[in-house]
């Protein structure tokens, strides 16, 4: 494993690593709906500008801030072609067989694939930015508030830092198992995608076999420590926020309400 | 076939906080036939290094010679290199995956020029090397079997392949004292056949016992690096190390400060036996 796992968390000392997580979950929502209001191609600009100073800001690589939407540009690119070609077949520049391309349908292509790419870059400075207990706890913060409609925040956040903890565990094993594998003779390095395909169910029959051992192992752990769900008797004590969150906050909501408001 | 590593460095993810350089600068030959143990503490760079020669993953720095190729070039055969090198990893039954034993064990032949026989044949050896009755095991899922069963049959999925240059991954670690023995007696025989063996192992005593050369790691650098009874011979430096020299050369040492004359370099069983009742006789 030279590569590390995507959005893994890398201590740094940053201004944005010494936000508050519910703060910085908060800004984040905030900045979301700020993309997904954004309609016009200097908009995304802007976007892209204010995610690349975030990325500044957090003292993180650019390789490692946007390498998972780099990885995906397979997907990028199906999407662009989707929507490029079939999104408005009324008004197309020409029709080929069931393809037809349109100038309506290449702007929402380039729109949805700007909103995944920034959604996944800015989602990416948060989780290298916040260690993942900071971040269950900030889960927990911003859900317990429901806790007065009966949804119980302190499980649904057990859950989430379960399943957090369980990323690179997995992300490890899998590795494991494609080296055996490759020793042993499957070919995931091979240039031909038919040897390719061959080598998935090598890799993913024990992938799921480790995660459901580990599951069970952890559940087993768990009732023999005595959880039984229930945190309600838990009332954590959460620190105030400081004024560079709600500095952060009060950024990240005005930059939302603009892009809400010029729609 | 020869292993040559020439100052091979590896670091794991580097350039971020996480950095951790794990070989340094390692050079080392490993030549035909020999049954080399390799020991060190925990860390200390055993497994990178198995990666390292099984084309796992490339150096950082320095190159890895197969039979003089240097095995990370574009134009080396990979193939061909999985083919020769076999790999027990650590905790290898996580590997299994197949409906059935047969066709588990039969995994790495898929791609070899075979004909059907020679392949059957090859994976009932196996099997039976690792103590299973072929004929009662081999259209069983081997997803029933116990932990201890289910190593042996992914060491069967790498045996069944007869590479020529064979890698263990603490193969030891787990196994009943009567299965360590039998597993031990089945590498010599393999290794008298012409194959190459490469142990990584704690057991220092299964090390003195079987390895004709030991080689210690110690921060992903040369440690030790020599014949057998030379290494374990240096009792205080191993322990001082924490990587220990077994019970054998305890004894012999412990022997000799109550003023017996054990001659160096007896760290197997057999020999300190016959140095003992040698004493009484006189
Ligand atoms: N996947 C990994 N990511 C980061 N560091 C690793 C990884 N695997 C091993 N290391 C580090 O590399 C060093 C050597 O590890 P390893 O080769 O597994 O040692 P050994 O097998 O001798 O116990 C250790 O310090 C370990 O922390
Ligand atoms: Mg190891």
């Amino acid at each position: 494993m030279r590569q590390l796992p995507v959005g893994l968390y890398q201590p740094a000392d940053s201004v944005i690593h010494r936000l508050s997580g519910s703060a910085k979950l908060l800004c984040m929502l905030l900045l979301l709906i700020g993309v997904v209001n954004t309609t016009t191609l200097p908009g995304y600009g802007i976007w892209v500008l204010l995610t690349a100073l975030l990325i500044r800001l957090a003292r993180i690589s650019p390789g490692t801030a946007l390498g998972s939407a780099v990885r995906l540009k397979w997907f990028f690119g199906v999407i662009l072609f989707m929507n490029l070609c079939f999104y408005q077949p009324e008004d197309p520049w020409v029709r080929w067989w069931i393809f037809s391309p349109s100038y309506a349908g290449l702007i929402q292509g380039i729109q949805v694939v700007a909103r995944v790419f920034l959604l996944l870059a800015m989602s990416n400075v948060l989780m290298v930015s916040t260690a993942p207990l900071v971040m269950t706890d900030a889960m927990e913060r911003l859900l317990s508030p429901l806790r007065l409609i009966g949804v119980p925040a302190g499980l649904i956040a057990m859950i989430l830092s379960v399943a957090i903890q369980f990323i690179p565990t997995l992300f490890e094993e899998t590795d494991n198992i494609r080296k055996a594998q490759t020793a042993r003779g499957a070919r995931f390095d091979s240039p031909r995608l038919w040897d390719k395909a061959k080598a998935v169910l090598p890799l993913l029959v024990p992938v799921f076999l480790a995660a459901f051992k580990r599951a069970d192992e952890l559940s087993m752990a768990m009732e023999a420590r005595g959880y039984r769900g229930d945190t309600q008797s838990r009332k954590k004590k959460y620190p105030p926020f400081q004024t560079a969150d709600w500095l952060a906050l009060l950024l990240c909501a005005a930059v939302a309400a603009a892009f809400v408001m010029i729609r | 076939m020869p292993v040559e590593l020439r100052k091979v460095s590896y670091t794991y993810a580097p350039g971020t906080p996480y950095a951790a350089p794990a070989l340094k600068e390692l050079s080392l030959t490993v030549g035909d036939g020999e049954f080399v143990g390799v020991m060190g503490r925990t860390g200390c760079g055993k497994s990178t290094l198995i990666q390292l020669i099984a084309g796992l993953a490339a150096p950082s720095d320095g190159q890895i010679f197969l039979d003089g190729e240097n095995i990370n070039e574009r134009q080396f055969d990979r193939n061909l290199l999985r083919q020769k090198v076999g790999v027990v990893f650590q905790f290898p039954e996580i590997q299994l995956f197949e409906t059935t034993v047969q066709k588990d064990v039969a995994f790495g032949l898929k791609y070899l020029d075979r004909s059907r026989e020679q392949k059957e044949a090859a994976v009932r050896q196996a099997l039976e090397w690792m103590g299973f009755d072929y004929e009662a095991v081999r259209n069983r899922s081997p997803l029933g079997f116990s932990g201890g069963e289910k190593r042996r049959l992914a060491i069967a999925g790498v045996l069944a392949v007869m590479p020529k240059f064979l890698i263990l991954d603490e193969p030891l670690a787990g196994l009943d004292p009567l299965g360590r023995d039998a597993f031990l007696e089945l590498l010599r025989k393999l290794n008298q056949g012409g194959m190459t063996i490469v142990m990584i192992s704690h057991d220092a005593d299964a090390l003195a016992e079987y390895a004709d050369r030991i080689v210690i790691l110690k921060d992903g650098m040369l440690f030790k690096d020599g014949p057998a009874a030379q290494v374990f011979s240096d009792y205080k430096g191993l322990e001082a190390n924490g990587t220990g020299a077994g019970q054998v050369s305890g004894i012999a040492e412990r022997l000799r400060l109550r003023g017996w004359e054990i001659p160096a370099g007896t760290i197997r069983y057999r020999r300190l036996l016959d140095e003992i009742a040698g004493r009484w006789t006189q």
